[in-house]
């Protein structure tokens, strides 16, 4: 049973994983809209990341799943289980950066702009890597609440492991040991994760003090 | 220099509003190739606006910034300046900060190789040989490998010198580059800013430091409420000023 229920994991990992790094991707330019010198820019990124939080990530999941297929956009369970994580995901993680954007304070982008980096450069010399060290934290404990909710993707058909454990509890209606089965299997991945987090951050803030 | 005693960076009726503040009202002023030119006054009179205003970290509301023959105008409805005129700008002209502003994930030696590399497109060895140049010049040549949160507050300021100075800058911007230290070792600093006068860099100062200013600056300019009240030889302009508003500020820093 264990067995049949683990075989799920793979669907959990890769919605979780390409959710996660698309959901990052798109994140940067969430922030970026947000904190734009243009005004309208701005509004539509925030009502953008209002949006998404305020509606249940199972509304958004039935949205893209039934009511894109109504619309003529037919995408596999799988498909739009990625494309409905990613979206919330860049909401998230987008003033997530954000955050740690406005925790770095002007000087450093006044001392890049003074030496002539592009803004390209700007983005990814000076920012992004001083950023990641403050929000890594924050980014893994989403990235541990995204694993948890990848387990809506059973309700649009996805075979992950909520799905399996309904299934066997179904057949032998053995629901207690089958769904124990599954927080057991969240529970060993979200604490490892979790201790790697704090001890890369840790680590970062021993190797740069900043003061 | 071939620019010598030419007028190599000016600003033209540089007016600056905050909102509904006007935080510099019509401010000009030119500097000649290998001067000091300092800046005076009292706080909140926007001197360090107007040294933004220079290399348009601060965009002026209206006004002309010209380096060499490059001017820039804004206003009359044109609100920021262009990619290539920031490039061209920001390529001429290093500035010093009150507060460092060190990149504290790169090293020392980092610090003072980005912009080589990625700005002014040299090697890794080139950027590398300049950068030990410039730190031996300041005297932290041992410090090459150190994170600046590891430097004391007046080695991080002179790594910022060496970062600066390490694109070959036409003219430096001081913004009140010892502020933040103490007197001791704003001391330091000042001994580099010396150094680098001596050998003919043009530089604009924003100072507190009057000794600075009457010492090695050659004109010194008097900024109160947004204005230009009073310029001339620091000597004259600190034992005569003649502007009623000069005299008070000059009797309070002085008078301590």
């Amino acid at each position: 049973m264990v067995l049949f229920i683990a075989q799920g994991l793979i669907w959990t990992v890769i919605i979780t994983l390409s959710s996660f790094a698309l959901g990052a991707l798109f994140g940067v330019f969430v922030a970026l809209a947000r904190s734009a010198s243009s005004r309208v820019i701005r509004a539509l990124a925030r009502i953008y990341v209002d949006m998404i939080r305020s509606v249940p990530p199972l509304v958004w999941l039935f949205i893209v799943f039934f009511g894109l297929a109504e619309l003529g956009l037919k995408l596999s369970p799988l498909q739009s289980a990625i494309v409905t994580f990613s979206v919330i995901a860049s909401a998230y993680l987008g003033e997530i950066y954000r955050g740690g954007l406005a925790s770095l304070g002007s000087g450093q982008i006044e001392a890049a702009q003074s030496i002539g980096l592009s803004r390209f450069d700007l983005l990814a010399r000076i920012i992004s890597p001083q950023i990641f060290r403050t929000v890594s934290p924050s980014m893994v404990t989403y990235g541990i609440g995204l694993m948890k909710d990848s387990a809506l993707a059973s309700t649009i058909g996805v075979v992950e492991m909520t799905f399996r454990a309904n299934q066997v509890t179904q057949s032998t209606g053995m629901g207690l040991t089958s769904f124990a089965i599954v927080g057991g299997i969240y529970l060993a991945l979200s604490i490892p994760l979790g201790l790697w987090a704090r001890r890369v951050d840790e680590k970062m803030r021993k190797k740069y003090v900043v003061n | 220099m071939s620019t010598e005693n030419k007028t190599y960076l000016s600003a033209r009726n540089i007016t600056k509003d905050f909102g509904t503040t006007r935080v510099l009202d019509d401010v000009s002023m030119d500097i000649q190739s290998g001067d000091v030119v300092s800046i005076i006054g009292p706080s909140g009179a926007g001197k360090s606006t107007f040294l933004r205003c220079m290399n348009l970290l601060e965009t002026p509301t209206s006004g002309t910034v010209e380096i060499g023959d490059f001017a820039i105008t804004l206003g009359a409805g044109r609100s920021t300046a262009s990619k290539k005129e920031l490039a061209t700008l920001r390529r001429n002209v290093g500035m010093v900060f009150q507060s460092f502003n060190l990149f504290p994930h790169l090293t020392v030696l980092e610090n003072i190789c980005l912009a080589q590399r990625r700005v002014l497109g040299r090697d890794a060895e080139q950027a590398r040989v300049r950068a030990f140049e410039l730190l031996d010049r300041v005297g932290l040549k041992d410090k090459s490998e150190e994170y600046p949160g590891r430097c004391s507050g007046g080695q991080q300021q002179r790594v910022a010198i060496a970062r600066s100075l390490s694109l070959d800058p036409q003219v430096m911007l001081f913004d009140e580059p010892t502020s933040a230290l103490d007197p001791e070792v704003g001391a330091e600093i000042l001994a580099v800013m010396r150094e680098l006068a001596e050998e003919g860099m043009t530089m604009m100062v924003v100072t507190h430091e009057m000794g600075f200013a009457r010492q090695v600056g050659d004109k010194v300019h008097v900024m109160v409420g947004g204005r230009i009240v009073e310029s001339g030889d620091p000597e004259q302009v600190m034992t005569q000023p003649s502007h009623e508003r000069t005299r008070q500020f000059l009797a309070a820093v002085l008078g301590r």
